[in-house]
Formats: structure tokens, C-alpha cells, sequence
């Protein structure tokens, strides 16, 4: 009945179309009332859920990611990837593809790298004559590569609601699951591209690639600066995301100096008001999941699952469809926050490393981030790209598949997310 | 989602048109909209903040040996700061994260009332973070945050403000909704 | 009644066990009249919430560490005080009997009723770098120390750089270098996987932090007088059953980080190490002259 009344207020919420977080919120008010607990305990929980450590390489991330965004750096990435590979068929959808590997390695935040990319390259792609579904099919898939390769605030998100798992650990897992997902990717954009007879350009030849490198290089060493600094031992994985931040207002105001001062404004006002999104999220997702422990309902829901099938082979389908239809509902922080609890037990039980189950988790929700009715990303490049949202899904199938087959490989053999942390013991 | 907020923005009017625009609406939309972007400013100059007081704790560990050791504390303390008072400008501005795409499919006799409910529910949990804020700010203050030797109350006072100015601003939702000039995203 | 109990450690732990053990002998003694139940894994909040939540009744009992007490009961720092006491043994006696009173009275003020004291070892400092014999080896080396001021001037008195760091950042941080030690004891040394990295173990015993079973004074209030008693023998069975259960895991725990390599050594001089903590008790002492006299009983504890 408790829980009748916490899921029934969060789903009318939520119904209403209120915002996600304070659904969350009056769902656990009610709870509380409910139970006839004090309520200055869900307040407590919504305060405490915010002031964890591990969180605060959130806005850190969050910030550099704006600042490469606003300084120039973001731009001279696709500019390398582009002299790279534009003059394969099709070659500005992977170069597209391309970009986000390497900008959603460095800003760690899928929606970031859609609108920053997207706004970038879509205009681009319109003008060389590629339709615009196609344009924002790309530009919307790939970034979700960069929630799955370093750094990855919804990892940080993932690795505090799993009860503090190593962070770095869960990192280098993503980073071959990541290459997987683009190189599908690719492969798709190419196909998908040679079908519909998109133009190639030309090779600018080794020298502009080699200005193109050098150019980029100083934003790419924000990447060597996070992960230098944490193995030498200077710093933590958290302070890292903090020098991330401060070497890009370095590179960006001293070396490509187009970081001025109102486009510095505009990054850190842009960054709080994410950040505050992500963690009013994280805050009452904490007072409803408090209610969630004390109806031990991730129990109840592991013994469902475990319940359906002893094949470990079908369970993790099963995870994997309920995650993927969830994904299509809510939101990713959100989601994280709710499902790491439930569902990881079970993982666990059938002899899957938390670690692997955490980059599941991400591809899985980040393919939710790209299909309707909500999906950030998704929404985000059509806004971008100014086509309407069935426009774009008409012809994205392909790229869902693309993102599909990485997801089955990574659920399937292990090796691919845990090969990489296995040499760091 | 703050970028797409910057996509539609940039779609969008000249100054001047913005500032006729925000005459046009009255006193009390600047009023608030001034409160909204005070929250901003404030959070905006806690995040710069937050990032100088990170590189002073690895420049004073790991150089000086000497590990500044209030400066976890104190960033724990700021992050809920930036959390709080970022989330009411996201009230303002309509910009927290929402599946409103239900209710926009609803035909009207539907979907007024439910806008008219999520608007109120969101004034009403900004009632309880309000209420629990000051009670929770209270309760605690007695006690101190340990490396800091300030008052652990001051961890909710931020969400007692984002409480009050949630209510403040969802009311003026409500006006909107009651005068029939209720839109779907903020602005900036 | 349901009675919700909060354990910050996993189902087997020696605290957890008791606590399960507590849980059924009350349940038995008042024949269903009071049923305990136990959340372990910290699932319903970080000690410090989970003590605002036993204060109001929320919780009606678990078990607490005094250390992250000190900010609610001032009277508890004096068990944060380095050294304060001499051996586990000397705990156990000194909580056992009027000196464990006076704590339980400064925790009633403050809404919590103890029923019994647990044991939570002793803790001693570990590193990367070398064995600690005297207060000079601490010199110049980064221990992580928990957020309290008197663990960060302990170390700070031995020539040592204190940073305070969150728990979940230590392994790591001590495998790169960022820290090159911490302090903690057997259990948490090993079951942290912390002795993989810093296979230094030197026993200081610095710190000997008694844990309390209790309840909510507002749930306590409650029950009949017959059930009172039959509940604080549960507890104190309880608190025996965890003392046994805790030597026998710190024993396992030695031998695991033993045949890993660590290398285990006891201090040359621990007067020395204590010497050096005179200045932290001068200070303690002026800021609350009110509790001289029980450092005083406890010192004075056979
Ligand atoms: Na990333
Ligand atoms: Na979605």
C-alpha cells in the first residue's frame, strides 16, 4: 500500500508532466506522510544524496566540457576528424561519428556533445547535400558513445548509487565497449550513406592533417592531463575533473584565445544550470529510493527477475529490454539512480562484475537517450538540426541496430569491458 | 536541458524586442526574473569557486606537503549551494527535465487541468523543501560541520531559499496558466 | 511493534551478526511484542543521518561508532582522544562500568538509549613507504585520516601531512601515490583490499573507538519495565557475542593480509607516540574543562 501510494503520486506526476525530480520528491513527501515518519528525514536524505564527494566531478566535467564547447576547442576536433576521414563515401558521417569519440571521451556528457557537435557539423552535412534525418540519425546515436568512454559523470552517477566502486575501474571499462559502439556506428553511416549516394571530399592531404593534429592538440591534452594526472599520483580521479576544467580555460583563453569573457559567462552559467539539474535529480531520487529500502523492494524485484528464468543468458535480456523500455520513459540520471540498486544484485547473482553490468547499464540507457517519446539527445538534435522528432526517427533504425549489436556483445562477452581493467590488478 | 534552451535562443529575438517584451510583462516578471538570474550569478561564482578551492588542495598536498584540509568539506558544502539555487532558476526557467509530451497530446479538456496540476505540485513540494529547509537548518545548527567549524545548518539554508523562491515562481506559473498565457519553456 | 535497525556493515559482519542475534532473542523474550528487524549495508543513511533518524524515532535502534558521534554528544570526542585508552582490554573494562555509564548518560540527553557497548578494534597506522617504529618515520608522509580535528592534529603531532579524503578515493589514491598511508584496523585494512597497495602495517593502536548498541529514547519510553530488562540482556549477549565475533575475525583478517605479504610490526616506544599527543589533550581540555575529570576515570581504568 506504501508503495502503491509512493509509485502512484511519482506516475500521476510524471503523467502531468511534471518535472522528473520534483516527482520524485512529492512521491517520497507522501511516503513519508504515509508511514508516519518525520518528514525532515526525506529532507535529510534529499541533502545527503547531494553532498557526496564522488559527485562533485560532476559540475567538474560538466564545466570543461562547456568550456571546450564555448573556448574553440570542440571545433578543432572535428576539424581533425574530419581531414582524417572525410574523404571516405559518406566520410562526414564518420567524421561525425569520429568527433564524438573523441569530444564525448573528453566532455563525458551525451547531450553536450550533441548540441556542440551538432550545431557544428549538421549545417555542415545540410550543405555538402546530406539529408538532415540522416544528419541528426548521426549526430543523435554517436554521442551517446561519449556517456560509455571517459570521462562519464553518469559512471560517477552509476558508480556511487552501486556503494562506491572505483570510479577509474569503471572507466577504462568503457573505453573498448565505446570504440565498439562507434566503429558500428560507422559502419552503419557508411552503409547507410553509399545507399543513398552521399558525396566523399577530398583528402586535404598529410599536411593539413598534420596542421589539423597539431591545432587540436592542446584540447586533446585535456584528455592526457585527466588521465595523466590521476596515474602519476598527483591527483584523484575527482581532481582530475576539476584540472580538466581549469587547463581547458588555460588552453582556451592563452593558446586559442577564444574564450572571452562573455562566452566564459555563458559556460559557467550553462554549466550550473545542468549540474543543478543532474543533482536536484540525484537529491530526490535519494528520498524516494530511501522509501524503496525500507519496502525492500530492490529484494522483491530481484526475486521477480530470477523468478522468470534460471537461464542466465535470458535474464540478462530481460535487464536489458526492461532498461531499454525504461530508457524510453525517463531519464538517465534518474534511472541510474532507481535501477543500479535493483537490478545489480541480480547481475551480481548470476557472476557478472559490477563493472561490466555498469557499462551495460550505459549503453542500454544511453540508447534511451536517442529514441522517443523522451530522449535528450534526441530532442536536442532535432532542435539542433530543425527537422521535426518523427522526421528523424523514420529513418533511424539502422543506427538503433548499430547500438544494439555493440549492447549484445558487451552483455555477452565479457571481455570486451573487462579485458582492459584485468591488467590494472 | 540547458543546451537546447541555447538552440531555441538563438532562433530567437533581437534585444530590443526582449526588452519590450519584459515591459510589456510587468514588474513583477522582472522582479522574478531578476531573482532567477541572482541565483545564476551567485551559483555560477560558487562553481568558479569550487574549481580554484580543488586546485589549491593538490597544489597544497602535493607540493606543499601541506594538505589544505578543509577544502572537502567545504566543497561538499558548496556543490549543495550550486544545487539549490541553480534548481530554482531552473523552475523559473521551465527548464527541468519533464515528459510533458502526454499531456501536450491530450485534448483540452484534459490537458488544462493537468497543466494546471503539474504546475501546483511543483508549488507545493517547493512548500515542503521551504518548510523542511528552515526546520532542517534549525535542528542542525547547533551542530558544526567537522573541518570547518561552521554551523552544519548552513548545508539547508539553500534549500529552504530554493524552497520559497520555487512557491514564488510557481505561483506566477499559476497566474500564467490562469491568464491563458501559460508556455511550455522558459526564457532565458 | 516493528522495531527498524540501522547497521552501516554487510549481513556477515561481526556487528551485523550481533545486531541479527539481538533481533531474534527480543523477539523471542517478548514473544512478538517487539520485533527488531535489521537494515544492514547503511541501505537507510550515513551515520550522522541515521542518528538524527534513531533521535526522532524513525529508527528505534542500531549501532553506532562513537567516532562521527562527537559532533552531536561533545561528551563522546573524549573516546576520538588519541591514546585515550591503553588496550582493547582496558575498554571493554572501562565501558563495562561507570566510566560506559557516564557516555550512556551524555547519549540520553541527547534522545539515545545505550544498551550495551561493541567492540570496533584498534586502529593503527598503514603506509606505502615503510615500516613506522618511531614518531620521526611518520615525518613527512600523507596519511588520510577521517574528518574529525582531533584525528588530523594526531597526525599532525607526529610530523605528518593529515588528509582528510573520502573512504571510497583511499584505495586508489593510495595505489598512485596521491596519500602514502591511513589508519584503520585488521577487518577494514583487509577487507578494503588496502593492504594490497600499503603492505606496512604498524600497530599504534591510537585510536580504540567503542561502538554502541541503542535505541530510541521515545521508542524506550514505550516498553513495559519486565521487557526492559529482557531486552538489555539481549544486548549485552549481543555485545559478547560480537566482542568473540570480532577477535576471531581480526585473527583472520592478520592471517589473510599475513600470507598476502603485509608486513605487520609493533612500535618501539608507544610512550613516545603518546608523549607526542600532550599538546592535543591541553587543548581538548581547555575547550572542555566539564570533561577532565572522566579522561581522568578512564586513565584511572585497570
Ligand atoms: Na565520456
Ligand atoms: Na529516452
Amino acid at each position: 500500500m506504501g508503495l502503491a501510494v509512493l509509485f502512484g503520486i511519482f506516475g500521476l506526476g510524471l503523467f502531468c508532466g511534471m518535472p522528473v525530480a520534483f516527482a520524485l520528491g512529492l512521491a517520497a513527501v507522501g511516503g513519508f506522510l504515509y508511514e508516519g515518519l518525520p518528514l525532515f528525514i526525506g529532507f535529510q536524505r534529499i541533502l545527503s544524496g547531494v553532498s557526496v564527494f564522488s559527485l562533485l566531478a560532476i559540475p567538474f566535467f560538466i564545466f570543461a566540457g562547456e568550456l571546450m564547447m564555448q573556448g574553440g576547442i570542440a571545433n578543432r576536433l572535428v576539424r581533425l576528424a574530419s581531414s582524417a576521414v572525410g574523404s571516405v563515401r559518406g566520410g562526414l558521417g564518420v567524421v561525425n561519428v569520429l568527433s564524438s569519440m573523441l569530444f564525448g571521451g573528453i566532455s563525458g556528457s551525451a547531450v553536450a556533445d550533441t548540441s556542440a557537435l551538432g550545431s557544428i557539423l549538421i549545417p555542415v552535412m545540410k550543405d555538402k547535400g546530406y539529408d538532415p534525418d540522416y544528419a541528426v540519425n548521426v549526430t543523435v546515436t554517436s554521442s551517446v558513445a561519449g556517456i560509455v568512454i571517459p570521462p562519464s559523470h553518469n559512471m560517477i552517477l552509476y558508480a556511487v548509487a552501486a556503494g562506491g566502486m572505483s570510479v577509474s575501474k569503471l572507466f577504462i571499462a568503457g573505453i573498448v565497449p565505446g570504440i565498439l559502439m562507434c566503429l558500428c556506428l560507422a559502419l552503419v553511416a557508411y552503409w547507410v550513406a553509399v545507399r543513398r549516394g552521399y558525396p566523399a571530399e577530398t583528402f586535404p592531404g598529410f599536411k593539413a592533417l598534420g596542421v589539423a593534429t597539431i591545432v587540436a592538440l592542446p584540447g586533446l591534452m585535456t584528455a592526457v592531463i585527466i588521465v595523466g594526472g590521476v596515474l602519476s599520483g598527483v591527483m584523484t580521479v575527482t581532481e582530475s575533473g576539476a584540472f580538466g576544467a581549469i587547463w581547458a580555460i588555460l588552453v582556451t583563453t592563452l593558446v586559442y584565445r577564444e574564450l572571452t569573457w562573455p562566452a566564459f559567462k555563458l559556460a559557467v552559467i550553462t554549466s550550473v544550470r545542468t549540474t543543478a539539474l543532474v543533482m536536484l535529480l540525484v537529491a530526490t531520487a535519494s528520498a524516494f529510493s530511501y522509501l524503496l529500502a525500507l519496502y525492500r523492494v530492490p529484494d522483491l524485484l530481484g526475486n521477480f527477475v530470477a523468478g522468470i528464468s534460471d537461464n542466465p543468458l535470458i535474464i540478462l535480456l530481460m535487464i536489458n529490454l526492461i532498461l531499454l523500455v525504461l530508457g524510453m520513459i525517463m531519464d538517465m540520471a534518474a534511472l541510474i539512480l532507481i535501477c543500479t540498486p535493483i537490478f545489480l544484485p541480480v547481475a551480481v547473482g548470476l557472476g557478472m562484475d559490477p563493472v561490466q553490468f555498469g557499462v551495460i547499464l550505459m549503453m542500454n540507457l544511453g540508447l534511451g537517450l536517442c529514441t522517443p517519446p523522451v530522449g535528450a539527445c534526441l530532442f536536442v538534435g532535432c532542435v539542433v538540426g530543425k527537422i521535426r522528432i518523427e522526421q528523424a526517427v523514420k529513418s533511424i533504425l539502422p543506427f538503433y541496430l548499430a547500438i544494439l549489436v555493440a549492447l549484445m556483445l558487451v552483455t555477452y562477452v565479457p571481455a570486451f569491458s573487462m579485458f582492459l581493467p584485468s591488467l590494472m590488478e | 536541458m540547458s543546451p537546447m534552451r541555447a538552440a531555441h535562443h538563438s532562433s530567437g529575438k533581437t534585444d530590443v524586442e526582449h526588452e519590450l517584451e519584459h515591459t510589456a510583462r510587468g514588474p513583477v516578471y522582472r522582479v522574478l526574473a531578476a531573482l532567477a538570474q541572482t541565483c545564476l550569478v551567485i551559483a555560477g561564482v560558487q562553481l568558479v569557486t569550487l574549481i580554484s578551492i580543488f586546485g589549491w588542495l593538490v597544489w597544497g598536498r602535493y607540493v606543499l606537503n601541506d594538505t589544505p584540509t578543509w577544502v572537502e568539506q567545504l566543497a561538499l558544502l558548496l556543490v549543495v549551494w550550486i544545487t539549490f539555487l541553480g534548481a530554482a532558476a531552473g523552475v523559473w526557467n521551465k527548464s527541468h527535465l519533464s515528459i510533458d509530451f502526454i499531456r501536450e497530446m491530450m485534448p483540452d479538456p484534459l490537458r488544462i487541468p493537468m497543466r494546471w496540476i503539474a504546475v501546483i505540485a511543483v508549488c507545493v513540494f517547493g512548500g515542503f523543501l521551504a518548510w523542511q529547509g528552515w526546520t532542517l537548518a534549525e535542528k542542525t545548527w547547533p551542530r558544526n560541520i567537522p573541518m570547518l567549524g561552521i554551523a552544519e545548518g548552513w548545508r539547508a539554508v539553500p534549500m529552504a531559499i530554493c524552497g520559497a523562491l520555487t512557491v514564488v515562481f510557481s505561483l506566477y506559473h499559476v497566474g500564467e496558466l490562469a491568464r491563458g498565457e501559460y508556455k511550455l519553456t522558459g526564457e532565458l | 511493534a516493528e522495531w527498524r535497525g540501522w547497521a552501516i556493515h554487510p549481513e556477515d559482519y561481526p556487528n551485523t551478526v550481533a545486531m541479527q542475534s539481538f533481533a531474534d532473542q527480543v523477539a523471542e523474550v517478548t514473544e512478538g511484542r517487539i520485533t527488531p528487524t535489521v537494515y544492514a549495508n547503511g541501505i537507510l543513511g550515513s551515520q550522522p543521518d541515521a542518528i538524527e533518524q534513531v533521535r526522532s524515532g524513525a529508527l528505534a535502534w542500531a549501532n553506532f561508532n562513537m567516532g562521527p558521534m562527537g559532533e552531536i554528544v561533545p561528551a563522546t570526542n573524549v573516546l576520538s582522544l588519541p591514546f585515550i585508552f591503553r588496550d582493547v582490554e582496558q575498554m571493554h573494562h572501562a565501558m563495562d562500568g561507570d566510566v560506559g555509564q557516564q557516555f550512556s548518560d551524555a547519549l540520553s540527553e541527547a534522545g539515545i538509549v545505550a544498551l550495551s557497548w561493541f567492540d570496533s578494534g584498534s586502529r593503527s597506522f598503514y603506509n606505502t613507504k615503510k615500516p613506522i617504529h618511531t614518531p620521526a618515520d611518520v615525518e613527512g608522509l600523507k596519511f588520510r585520516v577521517m574528518n574529525n580535528d582531533l584525528y588530523v592534529q594526531m597526525v599532525d603531532q607526529l610530523g605528518g601531512n593529515a588528509t582528510p579524503m573520502a573512504y571510497g578515493e583511499v584505495y586508489q589514491s593510495l595505489q598512485t601515490g596521491v596519500i602514502d598511508g591511513a589508519e584503520n584496523n585488521y577487518p577494514s585494512y583487509e577487507s578494503s583490499n588496502h593492504y594490497e597497495v600499503a603492505k606496512y602495517y604498524s600497530i599504534t593502536n591510537h585510536l580504540i573507538l567503542p561502538e554502541c548498541l541503542c535505541v530510541a529514547e521515545s521508542v524506550w519510553e514505550g516498553v513495559s519495565d519486565e521487557d526492559k530488562a529482557a531486552i538489555k540482556e539481549a544486548a549485552m549477549d549481543a555485545a559478547q557475542l560480537q566482542r568473540q565475533l570480532w577477535a576471531e575475525r581480526e585473527a583472520k583478517s592478520l592471517e589473510v593480509v599475513e600470507a598476502a605479504g603485509s608486513m605487520v610490526n609493533e612500535v618501539e616506544d608507544p610512550a613516545a607516540f603518546q608523549a607526542a599527543m600532550e599538546p592535543i589533550y591541553a587543548n581538548f581540555i581547555s575547550a572542555h574543562p566539564d570533561l577532565e575529570s572522566l579522561i581522568k576515570d578512564i586513565q584511572a581504568t585497570e
